[in-house]
């Protein structure tokens, strides 16, 4: 054996030598990130309904402000909708 | 610092899915008053693709709502008074045509005044619509 082959040879037994201590570790990482990208993508699919969906694909109007409090949004949509009903336009 | 890197484009979007809805100057003039509730619904839908911003003025009482009828010119006391309004007058009174105008409606016995901002005829029309099929509906 050369000089050059033995060092080759030696190189090789240390990185398997590390591989082993080191895989372990490795496989424990990777199991962990892909638990957390499981659970962020569940996360993801069970909060973006309502985060992402229009509250006026359910409501019929986008938004309603009034200037007193307590007031529930509904009964201004239902006074707009039924004066509507009492005029021919 | 890097989970605050994911959460951050995320929470960008939910900021601008809840883009805060533009108050119609008509809206600001009663908002401060005392003696009248207003409210402005943004988006009332006319039907799947047509929706108009409606702004409502009820008087609490009755001065309150005399005072109402003398702002926009109101010479009925009973039933109700519709007119097309000047889309940044509403007080003035258009042609049918106009567009963009409100279509105002006062119920006396109510003492609410509720203005329809009608921007084209695609929502003339669709308010039409609206008011015949419900109508149709109740009988």
């Amino acid at each position: 054996m050369t000089f050059d082959e033995l060092w080759e040879q030696e190189e090789r037994q240390g990185l398997l030598s590390r591989m082993k201590s080191e895989y372990p570790a490795w496989l424990h990482r990777r199991k962990r990130r892909r638990t957390v990208a499981a659970v962020a993508i569940a996360a993801v699919a069970v909060i973006s309904p309502f985060v992402f969906i229009h509250p006026s694909t359910t409501n019929p109007y986008d938004h309603v402000c009034c200037n007193r409090n307590g007031i529930p949004e509904k009964h201004w949509v239902d006074v707009a909708s039924n004066i509507l009903t009492t005029q021919t336009l | 610092m890097k989970r605050l890197l994911y959460i951050l484009p995320l929470l960008v979007v939910i900021a601008c899915s809840h883009e805060q809805a533009e108050e119609t100057s008509l809206y600001r003039q009663y908002a401060s008053r005392a003696d009248i509730t207003v409210a402005q619904i943004n988006g009332f839908h006319l039907n799947d693709s047509v929706k108009v911003d409606v702004v409502i003025l009820k008087a609490d009482d009755s001065m309150a709502w005399q005072g109402l009828k003398e702002d926009f010119d109101i010479k009925d006391s009973e039933g109700v008074t519709s007119w097309m309004g000047d889309i940044d007058h509403p007080k003035k009174h258009v042609k049918r045509n106009v567009r963009p105008a409100w279509r105002a409606m006062a119920v006396h016995d109510e003492k609410i005044i509720a203005f329809y901002r009608v921007k084209d005829s695609i929502q003339h029309q669709a308010l039409i619509n609206y008011q015949l099929d419900k109508t149709e509906n109740e009988k």
